[in-house]
């Protein structure tokens, strides 16, 4: 029973933490690699502003520690990947060089043992057929059931989520109709950057803020993102759900130490039989044909 | 007119001399420290080498021969603790510490084994003497050195090692098993070599001692021990065993104690060692026994020296001796002293006859190296040799709980394994 309990958490966990760079590559068509690096930052905001600045109470923290990284990934678009956009190599070279600046300038400003962290939201745990679950966890998978809910009305429902859509499924046609690329893509930036955000407040209470986090953070949500298909939040969930259980039953019945190279199987795997991931679209034609 | 001259020659002469005997005034020598400063093991033990380097030339500095000479710290940051960071890029930063800053002394790492046991035939080439202070708890430096005594002679640790540190935990299961009729333990370790083999060095020395006993091996960065730590419930672990120098440690004793599992976990634990344990775990961390591998890494009273240190250390950085890293570093440069003065030259093998000679009451007991290994001598009793400091987390504080010599507090279970 550990095996689902614990399969469904490590799942949905992985979902939200690559939902982010799912989102910002489904609209933009832009990998983030500082993904990993944005997810840490809103962690360290929140607590500076939480231990360092005012002693700012636990929500109001969080608020404007996700709004702040959103913000830094809207300006991310707007000063330097405007520059570069549709150059893939150098997309991928400016956003992991920007990661890596972050991630090292976070090490450099002081961000280093284990010192930093953040309180679960509601301390304890439970029993769930049998099984002690903290509650951290069970709000972990009811956030990630929210935001993938909220995902969807959004971008069905409403005006500026139909243009994501209408960019995402055909550029140059929205372009025609009048909807403004760049400003779809400072918004997907924003939106990614601050799901990434979300991500590291739900999932940072369970260990510590540590720069290494921002690395295996970003693995992470390429191996999901490619599995299930880059830009495919169909795919991402999909992929979750596969490599969370693999990786739960490589620790039940291999070892812990293989669970990365589970996730690294999987992707050499996934491009062997289908280049594009489970749901992708990318090569779609080549591979009919 | 020539006796007038002559007096101010003298009380110039005079003057001039002054600063020579009462202050360090003479060419400064230079202590180089390699470190990882990004990590505990690096930061702490650079705070222990400037605050002994501090106190050294406060007092007059060092006498070279009747030549007052002052300590000066060139600190280097080796990053070998950082993953993906190659071995070469430590022994880079060591040499440049020997000819960029000319340091004559080597205290302090390189950090990790690897890079530390790399480093030794680069000690070797230059002939500088080295005290390693932090990180490396392989045997196999010491070993090094037996083996190959004329080349790496210049290479001293006043740290513990693996082996040693085995003995004193196996002591303390012992006493569990006499005592409490405990003989089921669960080790967990991290991916990493030295936490691989004390793993199942732990093992091995279990299991030949009736325990059942099982492991499992968790990658650097692991945040989730769930199923490990439901399968050590399910099979009725009484001790938790921990070998991990990673932060993300600390949520294995978060969500242990959230699970309330009957187990007393124990172990060396980086995350575990330093003040803010308590603060990050939110209390959660508490009954965990750490080994901070030297005493004083925690406020204790080994020998009169140790809570003196205690308290300069805190008044100085604001925080108690941090961890493993903290007591050896401040020592070694007071070692270093004591050697010079008494080789009465920074030459170094004169300096290497010295340590080996060296009989010093330090902050964690009596510090005496091994003539053949250049390892300090550890014992259980401060008048013989290095004490460990083996710590339990109670109420908020570190308490002392092994050796019995050197306790201050007896081990305390969860109330939920009563």
């Amino acid at each position: 029973m550990e095996i689902i309990v614990y399969g469904v958490i490590n799942s949905v966990i992985l979902s939200l933490t690559a939902l982010g760079f799912t989102l910002v590559y489904s609209i933009a068509r832009m990998p983030n690699f500082a993904h990993g690096a944005l997810y840490v930052t809103t962690g360290y905001l929140a607590w500076l502003f939480m231990n360092k600045f005012g002693s700012l109470p636990y929500p109001v923290a969080i608020v404007l520690a996700i709004g702040i990284t959103a913000a830094i990934g809207a300006f991310m678009y707007r000063f330097i990947l405007i520059r570069i956009r549709g150059m893939e190599i150098s997309e991928i070279i400016a956003t992991y060089a920007i990661g890596l600046a972050i991630l090292e300038g976070l090490r450099w400003g002081g961000l280093r043992g284990m010192t930093f962290t953040l309180p679960p939201f509601i301390a304890g745990s439970m029993n769930i057929f049998g099984v002690s679950v903290d509650y951290q966890r069970l709000l972990i998978v009811a956030v990630g059931i929210i935001v993938f809910a909220a995902l969807y009305l959004f971008t069905h429902f409403n005006r500026v989520g139909l243009a994501l859509r209408g960019i995402a499924q055909d550029e140059r046609a929205a372009m025609m109709l009048g909807i403004d690329s760049d400003m779809t893509a400072i918004i997907s930036l924003a939106l990614g950057s601050g799901l990434a955000g979300l991500a590291a407040i739900m999932l940072l209470p369970l260990g510590n803020i540590i720069v290494e986090v921002g690395y295996s953070v970003l693995i992470f949500a390429i191996a999901v993102s490619v599995i299930g298909g880059l830009g495919s939040w169909g795919g991402t969930i999909l992929a979750s759900f596969i490599i969370g259980f693999a990786q739960i039953l490589t620790e039940a019945f291999l070892s812990s130490q293989y669970q990365m190279v589970v996730a690294l199987l999987a992707i050499i795997i996934t491009l062997l039989i289908k280049p594009s991931g489970i749901f992708g679209k990318q090569k779609e034609l080549e591979e009919r044909v | 007119m020539k006796n007038k001259l002559l007096y101010l020659l003298a009380v110039v002469s005079l003057v001039l001399c002054m600063p020579f005997t009462s202050f360090a005034q003479g060419k400064p020598i230079v202590i180089g420290a390699p470190l990882a400063t990004a990590f505990l093991y690096g930061w702490d033990a650079e705070r222990g080498i400037k605050l002994a380097v501090d106190e050294i030339n406060a007092a007059g500095g060092v006498n070279v021969a009747g030549q007052k000479r002052p300590f000066k710290v060139e600190v280097i940051d080796t990053r070998d603790l950082e993953p993906s960071v190659p071995v070469a890029d430590a022994l880079l930063a060591m040499e440049k510490l020997i000819l960029d800053k000319k340091a004559d002394f080597i205290v302090g790492g390189p950090v990790r084994s690897e890079a530390a046991l790399a480093a030794m035939p680069l000690l070797s080439k230059h002939k500088k003497v080295s005290i390693l202070t932090t990180g490396v708890l392989t045997p196999a430096y010491g070993k090094a050195v037996a083996e190959n005594y004329d080349k790496y002679k210049y290479c001293f640790r006043n740290t513990s090692h693996v082996p040693v540190m085995m003995g004193d935990f196996m002591a303390i299961l012992n006493d569990l098993q006499q005592k409490h009729g405990f003989n089921k333990a669960y080790i967990m370790v991290q991916d990493v070599a030295h936490a691989r083999a004390g793993g199942a060095f732990m093992q091995k020395a279990l299991a030949g001692k009736n325990w059942e006993v099982e492991m499992k091996i968790y990658p650097t960065g692991t945040t989730d021990y769930s199923v490990g730590l439901i399968d050590s419930g399910k099979k009725g672990t009484q001790v938790l065993f921990l070998w991990m120098d990673m932060p993300e440690s600390a949520a294995l004793l978060q969500q242990w104690s959230n699970m309330k599992l009957k187990s007393l976990p124990m172990g060396f634990m980086n995350a575990a060692e330093q003040p803010g344990f308590w603060k990050a775990t939110g209390g959660k961390g508490e009954f965990m026994i750490v080994n901070l591998v030297n005493g004083g890494n925690a406020p204790s009273n080994i020998t009169p020296w140790t809570m003196k240190f205690v308290n300069a250390y805190t008044k100085k950085w604001g925080l108690e001796p941090e961890g493993y890293g903290t007591s050896s570093s401040y020592m070694a440069v007071y070692q270093l002293k004591d050697a010079i003065e008494k080789a009465k030259t920074t030459d170094s093998d004169a300096v290497v006859t010295a340590l080996e000679n060296q009989d010093l009451m330090g902050v964690y007991g009596r510090m005496r190296f091994d003539k053949k290994t250049h390892q300090i001598i550890p014992s259980w009793d401060p008048k013989e040799g290095a004490v460990t400091g083996i710590i339990q987390w109670q109420a908020g504080k570190r308490v002392q709980i092994f050796p019995p010599k050197a306790a201050e507090g007896k081990i305390m279970f969860p109330p939920w394994m009563k």
